[in-house]
């Protein structure tokens, strides 16, 4: 076919030129399917940290947040470490001299009775709701005293779920895998048993059958679960019934409360629906669905995610113009070398249309090359950011509610410690559909785009003008 | 063919308007060869852009067969030029990337003529210009005499009712230049065309039945031998190859 072979003479006459163009288009593209596909890995690695921290299959969390807390003497967990003693008091109630400490928390959420769990559940929409206690449980010994500038002694914690195992399968619980020994059982109900996560039990010797302290009270591992990789899970898990026992939270206990509400909706168009039931049923309650959990997330993998969305993109649109752009110089310049050659076949009854169509027909042959060669750079892009990413991980800090006092003769030195939980992220950037499928589009748009101005100065050719330039 | 009645074209340069064809009137017969003479700059390729519909006047008429080229639209004229045109070009105007056989293909593209028919077009074409042996060949692998062959081959495979030639021999060696003219002349004959050929060169203009001169973007008749040579038959024999037929009269 005579449109065929000249398209493809001259193509190959402007070989350099046309490959050019190409790599140029390839190489916009190419950043854009490898921007795409870090931020869809991005994505990815955040759902995985939400899940993680909130259970497969939860669409909404009803939380509290806590009474407002003031420092005073009635108020809060107060060590006061002096060279002359050691002090602390608890909402309050003082004792002094070396102790140990070892409170479990629920002062990140608020309380909520246990009786809200079936009143959201009478809401519409609503598929499953399954309640629990987020606790931490948070260890220090303190000394008899402490030198002038001495170091504060530190405390260490664990994170602690109280699972309603009786009544839901919602939750963190939910989402492990019991890789050895057993789950609850009903019987275990107000039994002093506790499951622990596998990482922490091999970090810190948990084997089956040995005890675990959570608020001075002994707890017998009974099993171990896995959870899925990327997630925060709980360190150890202990019957709901035994966490409402043993926890405060500013100084109260928390028999009949939970602190956590997991809902499930009917579908996922349904959530905005039950978010916005529940927050008319609980005025004061904070619901959260997974998207306005993203932004609680912190570290390198938020930064990551905030880099690429931001630089990432505009590095790839600047490439993607520039690309353009070169491509439609170069289309404009060899027209205008053409001249004179597009002027002979409109001598010879070419209609413009005629010529027009050969010339964009050789910027979409460069397009749909370039745009190929774009999803191969790519995929390159992806696997080069696979193998050199650095190890991200995801961050989320969580106050203890504890308020740590150091008196020395000069003043005093206080902290709030927190908690802070780091999740590592192995990095993914997967090349989706939609990115080759963009690629393709944006790249032949870009290459028809340059045909069309070069275009555009043909349909302004006029033969003779055309003819009478001496090339 | 051609009846043109105060043709004008004029181009604006800058303030000032340039009459590069000025009021000129011309008939051109079926079948006759006019040679146009004159000084660079007068108006010769002008006036042969406004004959073969690449151009059109900035006032008068260009009736051609009985219509007005000046007042065709766009289409039709393309149409025109894609049937009845043939153009030559002093610098030949071969499109660089497609061979000899291609570059002849191209003209017959327009027309809508497709498969063996276009390519026996194109043979017959090529073997009429003497070049059936360099079908395949590039323009940057022929001489300028093959050259101009091809894009002689190109004007006429379309079977055009005029040839329209603008300096064919201006980028051309004597020798060649000669062969070329006979070339042009043996169609002529051979095809009963209309042939209008611009040219600097003297020599070559005495072979046509007219010749005129541009001057100032008017053309003056220098000599008309139109009905001489056609009582004299003979004479134009000697110029034709051995064993042409006679043309039409
Ligand atoms: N596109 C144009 N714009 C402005 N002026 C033009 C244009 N084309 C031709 N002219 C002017 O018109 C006049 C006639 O030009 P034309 O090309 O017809 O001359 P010519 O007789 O063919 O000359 P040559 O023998 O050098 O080819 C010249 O003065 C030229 O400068
Ligand atoms: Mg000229």
């Amino acid at each position: 076919m005579f449109f065929v072979t000249y398209l493809r003479r001259e193509l190959r006459r402007r070989m350099r030129q046309s490959v050019f163009i190409m790599l140029g288009l390839a190489l916009g593209v190419g950043l854009v399917v490898t921007v795409m596909a870090v931020s869809s890995g991005m994505q990815q690695a955040q759902g995985n940290v939400l899940q993680g921290l909130y259970g497969i299959g939860t669409d909404l969390t009803v939380t509290k947040s806590p009474p407002p807390f003031k420092a005073d003497d009635n108020n809060g967990f107060r060590i006061t470490m002096t060279p002359s003693g050691a002090e602390v008091c608890d909402n309050g109630k003082c004792s002094s001299g070396a102790q140990t400490i070892d409170n479990l928390n629920g002062l990140s959420y608020g309380p909520l009775p246990y009786s809200t769990i079936a009143e959201v559940a009478k809401l519409g929409k609503v598929q499953a709701v399954g309640g629990g206690l987020v606790l931490t449980d948070q260890q220090m010994v303190v000394p008899a005293s402490v030198a002038t500038g001495g170091a504060l002694p530190t405390s260490t914690s664990f994170y602690v779920d109280g699972v309603d195992f009786t009544h839901s399968t919602l939750g963190p619980y939910t989402d492990g895998k019991v890789t050895s020994g057993r789950s609850f059982a009903a019987g275990d109900a107000s039994a002093n048993v506790a499951v622990v996560d596998s990482n922490y039990a091999s970090a810190h010797s948990l084997k089956l059958g040995a005890t675990v302290t959570v608020a001075k009270t002994p707890f017998t591992v009974i099993g171990q679960v896995t959870q899925p990789q990327g997630s925060q899970p709980p360190d150890v898990y202990i019957p709901l019934a035994r966490a409402q026992a043993l926890a405060t939270s500013q100084g109260k206990k928390l028999t009949g409360e939970v602190n956590s509400i997991y809902v499930t909706a009917v579908s996922a168009a349904d959530i905005p629906t039950v978010q916005a039931e529940i927050g008319r049923l609980l005025p004061s309650a904070t619901v959260t669905s997974p998207s306005s959990l993203a932004n609680e997330v912190t570290g390198s993998l938020a930064n990551t995610a905030r880099l690429t969305s931001s630089l990432g993109r505009w590095l790839a649109v600047l490439v993607l113009l520039t690309a353009f752009a070169v491509a439609s110089l170069l289309t404009i310049a060899a027209v205008t070398r053409r001249v004179r050659e597009f002027g002979t076949l409109k001598a010879l009854g070419w209609r413009s249309r005629r010529v027009i169509a050969q010339v964009m027909g050789e910027s979409a042959v460069i397009g749909i090359v370039g745009g190929l060669l774009g999803v191969g750079v790519g995929f390159a892009g992806s696997a080069v950011i696979k193998a050199v990413a650095p190890k991200l991980s995801a961050t989320v800090v969580t106050a203890t509610g504890q308020h740590l006092t150091s008196a020395t003769p000069s003043g005093s030195t206080s902290y709030d410690p927190t908690i802070t939980r780091t999740v590592p992220i192995t990095m993914s950037a997967p090349v989706t559909l939609d990115a080759i499928l963009l690629a393709v589009v944006l790249a032949v748009i870009g290459a028809l785009l340059a045909g069309s101005i070069g275009s555009w100065r043909i349909a302004q050719l006029r033969p003779a003008d055309a003819l009478a330039r001496v090339a | 063919m051609y009846e043109l009645t105060q043709v004008t074209r004029n181009y604006q340069k800058g303030r000032r308007t340039v009459s590069a064809v000025r009021d000129l009137s011309l008939t051109v017969d079926d079948g006759e060869w006019l040679a146009v003479q004159g000084r660079t700059g007068h108006g010769k390729s002008t006036l042969l852009h406004l004959l073969g519909g690449l151009d059109r006047p900035s006032s008068g008429s260009i009736d051609f067969d009985g219509r007005d080229l000046s007042g065709l639209k766009e289409t039709q004229l393309t149409r025109v030029r894609c049937e009845s045109f043939g153009y030559v070009f002093q610098t030949f105007n071969l499109v660089p990337t497609l061979s000899a056989a291609e570059n002849v293909e191209a003209a017959l593209v327009p027309m809508g003529i497709r498969g063996p028919e276009r390519r026996r077009r194109v043979g017959a074409a090529l073997e009429s210009v003497g070049l059936a042996d360099r079908m395949r060949h590039v323009p940057t692998e022929l001489s300028g005499g093959q050259q101009q062959r091809v894009a002689i081959a190109r004007a006429i495979v379309k079977e055009p009712k005029v040839l329209l030639a603008d300096e064919p021999t201006g980028n051309l060696d004597e020798e060649t230049r000669d062969d070329i003219v006979n070339l042009l002349e043996k169609l002529w004959l051979e095809r009963g065309l209309t042939m209008i050929l611009i040219t600097h060169d003297s020599s070559v203009a005495k072979r046509a039945q007219r010749v005129g001169v541009m001057k100032n973007g008017n053309l003056s008749i220098l000599r008309d031998s139109r009905r001489a040579e056609r009582r004299r038959p003979e004479q134009r024999k000697a110029v034709a190859p051995e064993g042409e037929p006679e043309p039409a009269s």
